[in-house]
Formats: structure tokens, C-alpha cells, sequence
């Protein structure tokens, strides 16, 4: 039944490990130690406060006393706490950093043959997980990166691109990411650098890029680093107007009563896709893949893009299922290539990443 | 022969990560599978050298918001302790108990409470604000939250009682016939403070400065949560470099340079902290 299950021709292209003598599922502790961002946790968990029904499978199969979730703020420190912490037994990392997890020998490659709904998902997204032909990157959310600004308090002419963030007439109402490749990327931008070469700035362009952070310092009000607890509740309440954020922050502040909108930079607006990868180390090699199925089945990712907004692997979910249409519409969820279509710029692996982050530590030292 | 065992847990467990810290500084170790290593100083030449060093200037504006706090919060626990030494009387054990009450919940939780009930723009500090017509309403006032103030407020708000009992300790242990004698030769409730019961009490004041001077050179959790961009200490950058921005080489380095300088601290200080609090006699010789 499983062999059925299996990938497209297309997505048959990604080998798939050998198979070895593995102990049963049956034999497993089903002790799943999840790094994961928060809001992401498994329907059922106590943890799980926003009303995700993904996960819903596997914890009424398995019951949630056996997952243990540690918490990721931004892709760099995932890669950190993957390198340093754990062993985890599923990643959910976004994908730019894939190649890092696997030469760092942090996962291995998952068995699509354990995963029914495999085939049903999106094959630009599948081939964009896989690394030397095998898939270790189970595709399952992606979205955009921009600005979300109080509509009732910006000026519209003044919210046309990324530049937005350094008015200094909202001083003290921005709110940036504390993530420093995106902002090297919305600096990037917002220089006017060849949105192509965002991800392989030069080390001039890096000096350059961290002189605009650092002349955009002063207007933040802080920098977030969770999402829940602190963009969205200070959005919120009026603390800030301007914030970067993902569009599910543009649904949760609309669904608050606020007058909030998604800036379109006129350079573009970054965008993300973002999956599952499996531990090296995991001695629940059955439970991770039906931890994920349970993810990745077109019903918990319908439930999802219709509580986020972020559109899914999955491609039953097409736009008819969706519920807000014009939203659907206006965040391009029904096209398959969004996130590298038009002025999109999908980020990515950046070579001289240790660079960035040792440059963003400066801005904020600064 | 008894003590060797938990003399070699605590020199392991204190000394063991220094070592690690002092090869992740010197580039002997990293974080990163597959860099190679090898003893490079140049992470300790630009923090110690390094023309505009941003990370050095964090430290040094970390220090002055740390030595503010201290003297500012010991002189603030000061007239607490004096209530409850000499006026509270039979209430002051109680009272003493409702001091550090609030510290049978998390430090975090308080942190959090501060920022998101107290002070945030439509917390409870702005509402009476507003209520009493001193705000206009719906405009808070901006320094409240993410600012040195907040910062310093969370630090103080955090570290009084602490601060306040040593120099409880000092008072209440006083030989207060010195100062009977002192009012029956003439000397006024104020003179008979500044020359008897301030002198005695010193000992507590400067353990009670060093009790939250030493733990706040490395704070990080308040200026997290309350701190803007502007605001965060020398400690916020070391927990970014083995956190969200990973570098725990050059993280190493600021690592040990605090160790240092908290090291420095407890020579400079250390004297007085062998003082007997309960004896209210001069710092040891």
C-alpha cells in the first residue's frame, strides 16, 4: 500500500536510503524531540494554543506525551541549536540553510515511500528540498517576508518600498526582525543591490548594508525576536506601526480589528518556503515519518493556510478550498512558483554567512 | 579528605567551562564541524584593539548602567532596612516576608509581567496616567518600555530586597547602646545616624553593592525583554553570540573578558564580603 503511495515520476527522481534493519515502530519509544518555530506544535499538545489542526493524526495514533518541542527564533539559530543541541528527531527548518544541516551531518535523508501523501506535493518545492539527488527537506509552508504597517497611521506615499523602515517620521515605531540575514537582505534591497546577489553580497556590499542597518537603528523600537509574544502583541496594541513580519501576522492583526496592510516593496518582497528534516541520530524513524504524514496530509495543510495564510506544499490545496478568496488572491497562494515568481526573491543559502551574523552582532552593538 | 570530592565537582564545574570558553576564544575549538582551528588571537586583538570596537563600547556603557543600578538600588534598600530594623519593631519579620514574596515566582515571569501589564502602551502605568489626566489618552509615554529607564526600573524592582538584607542583617545585629550614648552626649537623631549607625552599617551597604553589582555585569533577560535596540548590555551580546547570531568564538571572547572583569570585582570587593554581617563592626582589616 505504501509503494502506491509513492512519488510522482518527477518526485521518484529523489533516491530514496537503502533500506537497513530498522527495529519496528512498534519497538520505538515514540519519544519525539521536535525543533520547531513556535505556533507549529502538534494539535493535541498543550503547547499547541493557536488552533492548528496539523499533527492531529499522529497524536491521537500516538498521544502527545512522547513530543518534546525546543524553540527556534530565526534560521541561524536553528542551525546552531541542530549543530549543538539535541539530537532532534524532526527539523523544521526553512530551506536555506539544507545544505549546512547535511554536510554538518546533522539529518538524513527521509524514505517518501513512508510518507502517502508525498506525492501529492508540490514538485518545485520537493526538488528545492532535495540535496545530492536524495530528499531531506520534506516540503511544507512557505510565504513572504515584508513590512506590516498600520494603514491608519502611514502615510500611503510613504509605504512603497522597503525604505519605509528608515522614515525617520515613524521614528521609534519600527520594529525589525532580529534575524541577520533577512535583514542584510531588506538592506540589500532597500539599497537598490541586484535582488539576485541579496544572498552573495560582497564584502563592500556587506560594509555597506551595515551601514544602513546601523543608521536604521535608532528609529526600532526593538528588535523581536518571537513572533507571538512579542511582534504581534506590540503591533497590536499600537507600540509599533511598522514591523517586518510573515503574512499570518497580517491575518491575526486584520482578525484583531486593526487597519494593518502587507507592504509590496517596489524592490520586492523576500519570501520563504520552509519543511521537515529528519535527525541523523533519531531512534524513531517510523514515528518522525508518520509525525510528518501527519503534517503534510492535504487536510491538516488546508486547515492551515486557512488559520496562517501561508501557502502549502500540498497541491489539493487549491485556491477553491481557501476561504478568504480575495486573500488567497492577493498573497498568489494557488500559484505553485509564487515564491519565485514576479518581485518575489526566495532566500537563500548565503555563502558568507558567518560574515552576516558577525556584521548583524555589530549593528546591534553598535 | 571529605572535602576533595565536592572540592573537584565545584573546581570541574566552574573551571571546566572557563577552559572550554578560553579555546573557543582562542579559535582552538568551534562551533562549526569542519573549520579548522588553530590558535589565532584576532578576535581578542579587535575587541581589545579594534578602532570603534562596537562590542568594547557595549561594554563599557554596560558597566556604567550596571554601577548605576547597584548604587541606586543599595541606596534605595537602605531606608528599608533602616524601617525594618528600627521602626517596624514586631512587624518586621513579616513585613520582611512580604518584601521577597514577589520572589516565590520566576524572575522571567516578573520580567514579563513588567513589560506586558505594567508598562507597555496600553499597560497599567499609562492607564493611570491616563485616568489622571496627566497623559493625553491613547498617547503613552515612549520611554516607559524599551528604554535605559525600564531597564533600570526591572533591575531595581529585582534586586531591592536582595540588597535590602544585608544591611537588615547589619542593623539589626547593631549595638544600638552606641547610639543611646551618642543622643545622651548631645548628639541629634541625624548627627547620631551619620557618625554611629551609618558607619556600622557599612559593611552591609558594601556587601549588599557587590550583591548586585556582580550578578548584574552579566545580566541579559531584562534587557531582552524590556531593552530596545539602544539598550541592550554587554550580557545581551554575549548570549546573541552562542544564540541567535552564532559566533562562540568571538562570543568567547566577551564570555571571558566579563569572567575578568567580574573576577576583578570580587578581588576589589571580596574583603568586605568576609566581614561578619552580624557583628556591625568595621570592614576587616
Amino acid at each position: 500500500v505504501l509503494a502506491s503511495c509513492g512519488g510522482t515520476a518527477q518526485n521518484a527522481g529523489a533516491a530514496t536510503p537503502t533500506p537497513t534493519a530498522r527495529p519496528p515502530i512498534t519497538a520505538e519509544s515514540g519519544q519525539l524531540s521536535v525543533l520547531e518555530w513556535s505556533g507549529y506544535e502538534a494539535a493535541g499538545t498543550k503547547a499547541q494554543t493557536n488552533g492548528l489542526t496539523a499533527g492531529k493524526q499522529y497524536t491521537d495514533a500516538y498521544g502527545t506525551s512522547g513530543i518534546t518541542y525546543s524553540y527556534i527564533t530565526n534560521d541561524d539559530q536553528a542551525l546552531q541549536k541542530a549543530t549543538s543541541g539535541g539530537p532532534f528527531d524532526v527539523i523544521h527548518p526553512c530551506h536555506e540553510n539544507l545544505q549546512d544541516y547535511v554536510n554538518r551531518g546533522l539529518v538524513q535523508p527521509w524514505d517518501t515511500k513512508l510518507l502517502p501523501s508525498f506525492s501529492e506535493l508540490n514538485p518545485f518545492l520537493v526538488k528545492a528540498g532535495q540535496w545530492n539527488g536524495k530528499q531531506y527537506l520534506i516540503p511544507w509552508d512557505w510565504g513572504y517576508g515584508s513590512l506590516l504597517y498600520r494603514a491608519d497611521k502611514i502615510d500611503a506615499a510613504d509605504a512603497t518600498g522597503w525604505e519605509l523602515a528608515w522614515n525617520p517620521k515613524y521614528a521609534g515605531k519600527v520594529s525589525l526582525w532580529n534575524g541577520a540575514s533577512t535583514n542584510f537582505e531588506i538592506a540589500a534591497l532597500k539599497l537598490g543591490i541586484n535582488p539576485k546577489n541579496m544572498d552573495t553580497l560582497s564584502s563592500s556590499q556587506v560594509q555597506l548594508a551595515k551601514q544602513a542597518l546601523i543608521q536604521q537603528k535608532p528609529l526600532n523600537k526593538l528588535y523581536w525576536d518571537s513572533e507571538y509574544s512579542q511582534e504581534q502583541p506590540n503591533f497590536q496594541s499600537g507600540t509599533v506601526w511598522i514591523t517586518y513580519a510573515w503574512q499570518d501576522s497580517l491575518v491575526s492583526m486584520k482578525a484583531a480589528g486593526l487597519n494593518a496592510a502587507f507592504l509590496t516593496p517596489r524592490q520586492g518582497r523576500l519570501s520563504w518556503f520552509c519543511g521537515f528534516m529528519l535527525g541523523a541520530k533519531t531512534q524513531n524513524y517510523y514515528h518522525a515519518h508518520k509525525y510528518v504524514e501527519s503534517f503534510i496530509n492535504a487536510d491538516a495543510c488546508v486547515q492551515m493556510t486557512n488559520l496562517y495564510y501561508y501557502g502549502t506544499a500540498n497541491t489539493n490545496v487549491t485556491p477553491d478550498k481557501i476561504q478568504n478568496q480575495d486573500l488567497a488572491a492577493s498573497l498568489d497562494l494557488g500559484n505553485p512558483r509564487a515564491i519565485v515568481s514576479g518581485n518575489n526573491h526566495l532566500q537563500s543559502w548565503s555563502p558568507n554567512r558567518s560574515a552576516l551574523e558577525l556584521a548583524w552582532q555589530e549593528v546591534v552593538a553598535s | 579528605v571529605f572535602v576533595i570530592p565536592p572540592l573537584a565537582v565545584v573546581l570541574i564545574l566552574l573551571l571546566g567551562p572557563v577552559v572550554f570558553l578560553s579555546l573557543y576564544s582562542l579559535n582552538l575549538r568551534t562551533n562549526i564541524p569542519g573549520t579548522p582551528t588553530a590558535l589565532d588571537w584576532s578576535n581578542w586583538q579587535d575587541f581589545l584593539f579594534g578602532q570603534g570596537n562596537p562590542f568594547r563600547g557595549r561594554f563599557f556603557y554596560s558597566l556604567e548602567i550596571t554601577l548605576l543600578v547597584s548604587v541606586a538600588t543599595t541606596a534605595g534598600a537602605y531606608p528599608l532596612a533602616y524601617y525594618l530594623a528600627f521602626i517596624a519593631r514586631r512587624f518586621r519579620y513579616p513585613l520582611l516576608l512580604l518584601l521577597i514574596a514577589p520572589f516565590f515566582t520566576s524572575y522571567l515571569l516578573r520580567i514579563v509581567a513588567w513589560s506586558d501589564v505594567m508598562l507597555n502602551d496600553n499597560g497599567v502605568v499609562n492607564q493611570v496616567l491616563w485616568a489622571l489626566h496627566l497623559e493625553t489618552r491613547g498617547t503613552a509615554v515612549g520611554w516607559l518600555l524599551y528604554s535605559n529607564f525600564s531597564i533600570f526600573l526591572v533591575l531595581f524592582y529585582a534586586w531591592i530586597p536582595f540588597v535590602a538584607l544585608p544591611i537588615f542583617a547589619v542593623l539589626e545585629n547593631m549595638d544600638h547602646r552606641l547610639i543611646e550614648a551618642a543622643t545622651d552626649l548631645g548628639a541629634s537623631r541625624v548627627s547620631a545616624f551619620w557618625r554611629v549607625t551609618f558607619p556600622l552599617s557599612l559593611p552591609g551597604v558594601i556587601s549588599a553593592f557587590v550583591f548586585v553589582l556582580i550578578p548584574t555585569t552579566g545580566e541579559f533577560i531584562a534587557p531582552l525583554y524590556v531593552g530596545g535596540p539602544g539598550n541592550q548590555l554587554f550580557g545581551n551580546e554575549i548570549q546573541s553570540f552562542f544564540g541567535s547570531s552564532p559566533n562562540w568564538n568571538y562570543g568567547a571572547v566577551l564570555a571571558i573578558a566579563l569572567i575578568a572583569t567580574v573576577l576583578v570585582l570580587m578581588l576589589l570587593f571580596g574583603r568586605f564580603l568576609n566581614t561578619d554581617l552580624r557583628q556591625g563592626v568595621e570592614p576587616a582589616r
